[in-house]
């Protein structure tokens, strides 16, 4: 959009969002405190029945004999068994952490879904953000670099030389192209 | 049968090699005649594979067990109508099909190409029917598919019974399609790259046959979603699964290429950028093959392991390098047109763009790789599955909904913090009244809250824009409808762009509505027996077996009642066990509506006659569908030539000289 489209669009702006504008820091911060205030009562407020602690631990556990699913997606029996067992355990009132040692202990770590971030295993957590945060750096090397004159101007005289060069040799081919061209058709147009 | 299949293959070989070498010795020697029969060899080449093809699905219609493939992927109970998914049902037809379309794809592209590619078609052809070569190479040594059987069967072992679903017909082929159609915009890229033409002549065809492969890709990994909603019995259609992302990857990948190509077709920027970019779609693409023949890590999709595996490892590295070693060496011809005036600008925000999706990518790519690299440290396997890619991916997948919202409102070259409050307040007003009036509603989850609010941000971005072009033609006396169709065909990239990005828009309410608000119950029930789940009654009512000779079909009969009492129907979710394959794959029975779903899978038939289900309520998933209709029409509106756009090319590559002596040629 050029500046004088965008001048335009806010001319025609309804009147009643000025008023608006002049006080949008304050209705943002009213409105933010009010997110923030429910979103801790909701957090505060969220207790989860048995079913849902166990479907979120059903999704966490792989089932270990079927190739890539987690005990709530596979059909098979050992799965249905795990997913009773974990709604036993429940009943029983182990924890979520007691749940997954037991069956780290009879199936190994595989058998999380996620790998704990322990050990060797915090490079899968951490490399991410890591690698994130690199990229941003780099996309902001990128745009300072791109943002220099020089990138784009002709650095020296022998480049501009080059160019037009070029560009002289490429009208060249494209006459001599288009003539054959024209030729060919006139030739086929006469017989 | 057998012997045409692999007679053919060879032809389809020999014409792949002459078109490839045949084009690089003529155009390097400088012999033309011999740089048209290779791409006359290129454009023959479909001709045999569509016969290696026929040869094969006939060999399927005809159960001719004495062929291996056929025996294994099929057997005399299979319908008919299933040969043509029987046929790319295993490793070796697959790979038949991936170079059927690359064979069909370049043909067309090579045929197709403007007359500006002319310098560089020899070099693009070469790079297509290479990578062609390639397939074709591995299907005739390493994997054919009319290998006769060691031992005569009477009938074959049957098609995997996953497979047995009518979204079969059309998602592996699109998949496919999508993933080996990336060579055609990397080959012009590269072609143009190794002609020594570094200007932007490949710009319009790359974009062109990148956002082709890019909506084939996407609509595939849709209809893989709903295949695994309706035949999987877990209820849900995305599970980061290895086989999944094998396709997500390069659609990411390439994501990001159609935005920022956008920038060097407007403005001359991103030369060398946007090359990587191909490449690393092009990359990808071969990964994502390499990981459904046996990757490093299990998937519920895959075929079984091979060693073709590590011939398509091999064989990407090899591009890779390739593919880099050319860009590197021509980096410096690569010049930017023009400089970044701002950092507040479209072009910025294509960038962010890139560096979001490219680390969704690579997120992905981490995670299929980690658990090799613990393996060889720790010596422990471990997993990293769902909830990894999802606390990980998450984030990254709402800063694109946030990006979305803003990216479109930021002007070319220049913006300013005034003209951006504008654009924006508006949006964010309504979108933080969205929020509270969920919040109002109970929905208190920070994820969902943000998801949605940020998603009518991005809608109500999106229409005032169409509001505001509509009317401005409107008052220069078009009508309203004819404004607003002039409106989007006059900038078809951004209009077209904006349906697409609605459709993302669709996807993100559907996938927050299944993460954060389904109900799930895993009941068993008698006959007669009732389950409520979330004001929904369902009944189960009785159930029928039958028994066919390769699978005993269990049918459950269900009647579902709605919060009023009313019946909303019988279903009849099944059930089927293949003993030869040990697999138990359902059906599931879906009442649709826009609001939800409800979705009843019956997943065990118990001995005593009760029946075990599992019954979920499940939000807005509705919409995930229909975005993919959306997304396909937003992708025909953004590549859609426009009628002067089509001889542009021509004026723009035609020099004074030229243009001056073309009027008096006529």
């Amino acid at each position: 959009m050029s500046r004088a489209q965008g001048a335009r669009s806010s001319g025609a702006r309804l009147p009643t969002l000025n008023g608006i504008k002049r006080f949008f820091p304050f209705f943002a911060a009213v409105i933010l405190s009010i997110l923030v205030a429910l979103l801790a009562l909701g957090c505060a407020a969220d207790t989860l029945t048995l079913e849902e602690q166990a479907q979120a631990i059903d999704q966490r556990l792989m089932c270990p004999v079927c190739p890539a699913e987690t005990i709530d997606q596979s059909q098979a029996d050992v799965a249905l068994q795990m997913r009773e067992l974990v709604r036993e355990k429940l009943r029983a009132g182990e924890s979520e952490g007691q749940i997954y040692d037991f069956f780290v202990e009879r199936y190994d770590k595989g058998v999380l879904a996620e790998p704990p971030a322990e050990g060797f295993n915090v490079l899968v957590w951490i490399i991410p953000p890591v690698t994130l945060v690199l990229g941003l750096a780099l996309l902001w090397l990128g745009i300072k670099h791109l943002g220099r004159p020089e990138t784009h101007r002709m650095s020296s005289r022998g480049d501009w030389e080059a160019e037009s060069e070029r560009y002289l040799r490429e009208v060249n081919e494209e006459f001599e192209a288009f003539r054959r061209a024209s030729g060919a058709r006139g030739a086929s147009g006469r017989g | 049968m057998a012997e045409l299949g692999t007679l053919s293959l060879f032809f389809a070989l020999a014409l792949a090699l002459y078109a490839c070498a045949g084009s690089i010795i003529g155009v390097r020697r400088n012999l033309p005649e011999l740089v048209t029969s290779a791409r006359y060899s290129a454009y023959l080449t479909p001709l045999p594979v569509v016969l290696a093809v026929m040869a094969l699905v006939g060999a399927f219609l005809s159960r001719d067990f004495d062929i291996k493939y056929v025996a294994e992927h099929s057997n005399a109970a299979m319908s008919r109508a299933y040969a043509w998914v029987a046929f790319y049902a295993g490793n070796e037809g697959s790979i038949l099909f991936l170079a059927v379309a690359l064979a069909i794809a370049a043909a067309v592209a090579l045929a197709l190409a403007p007359r500006l590619h002319q310098a560089s078609l020899a070099y693009t052809c070469s790079i297509i029917t290479g990578v062609l070569a390639f397939f074709l190479a591995v299907l005739v040594f390493l994997a054919n598919p009319f290998e006769a059987a060691a031992v005569a069967v009477p009938d074959g072992r049957g098609m995997n019974p996953l497979l047995t679903h009518p979204g079969m017909f059309v998602h592996p082929p699109m998949l496919m399609t999508g993933l080996v159609t990336v060579t055609i915009p990397f080959a012009f890229a590269l072609g143009s790259l190794l002609a020594g033409r570094t200007g932007d002549e490949w710009v319009d065809t790359g974009r062109t046959w990148a956002l082709v492969s890019w909506s084939i890709l996407g609509a595939g990994l849709l209809l893989g979603g709903w295949w695994a909603y309706t035949i999987l019995g877990w209820g849900g259609f995305w599970a980061w699964d290895p086989v999944e992302n094998a396709g997500f990857m390069p659609w990411l990948a390439l994501t990001a290429f159609v935005h920022s190509i956008m920038v060097q077709k407007r403005r001359g920027m991103f030369r060398v950028w946007n090359i990587a970019l191909i490449n690393v779609a092009f990359t990808s693409s071969l990964l994502g093959m390499f990981i459904n023949r046996g990757g490093p890590t299990p998937s519920v999709h895959s075929f079984a392991e091979s060693v073709l595996g590590w011939v398509f490892l091999g064989f990407m590295v090899v591009t890779a390098l390739f593919s880099f070693g050319v860009l590197f060496r021509r980096m410096n011809n690569l010049r930017n047109a023009q400089r970044l005036e701002s950092r507040l600008s479209r072009e910025t925000a294509f960038l962010v763009n890139n560096l979001l999706f490219l680390a969704i990518a690579f997120v992905i790519i981490w995670g299929q790789v980690f658990p090799v690299l613990s393996d060889t440290v720790t010596g422990v396997t471990i997993t990293v599955g769902e909830p990894f890619y999802n606390q990980v991916n998450g984030p990254l997948l709402l800063a694109v909904v946030f990006l979305m919202g803003i990216g479109p409102m930021v002007p070319w070259r220049r913006g300013s913090l005034a003209q951006m409050r504008r654009a924006l307040l508006l949006p964010f007003i309504i979108a933080l009244a969205v929020a509270l009036v969920l919040i109002g509603f109970g929905i208190t989850k920070a994820f969902p809250l943000l998801a949605v609010g940020l998603s009518v941000a991005v809608t109500v971005g999106i229409f005032r824009e169409w509001y505001r072009g509509t009317r401005a033609r409107h008052r220069s006396g078009e009508s309203y409808p004819i404004a607003f169709a002039r409106l989007i065909s006059a900038n078809r990239p951004r209009y077209g762009g904006y349906v697409v990005h609605l459709a993302v828009v669709l996807m993100a309410l559907a996938i927050v509505g299944t993460y954060f608000f389904e109900t799930q119950r895993d009941v068993r029930l008698a006959p007669g027996q009732t389950a409520e789940v979330s004001g929904y009654s369902i009944t189960y009512i009785d159930s029928e077996q039958r028994d066919f000779p390769d699978r005993a079909q269990r049918i459950a009969n269900v009647e579902i009642l709605n919060e009023g009492g009313e019946s909303l129907g019988l279903f009849r979710p099944e059930q089927s066990f293949y003993p030869a394959f040990n697999l138990r794959p359902a059906r599931a029975a879906i009442h649709s509506t826009p609001l939800e779903d409800v979705y009843v899978i019956p997943n065990d038939f118990f001995p005593d006659g009760t029946v075990g289900f599992r019954i979920l309520v499940n939000p807005l998933v509705m919409w995930m569908w229909i975005a993919g209709p959306v997304m396909v029409l937003g992708t025909l509106i953004a590549l859609w030539p426009a009628r002067q756009k089509a001889r542009a090319p021509a004026a723009i590559s035609m020099s004074p000289v030229t243009r001056a002596y073309a009027p008096a040629a006529e």
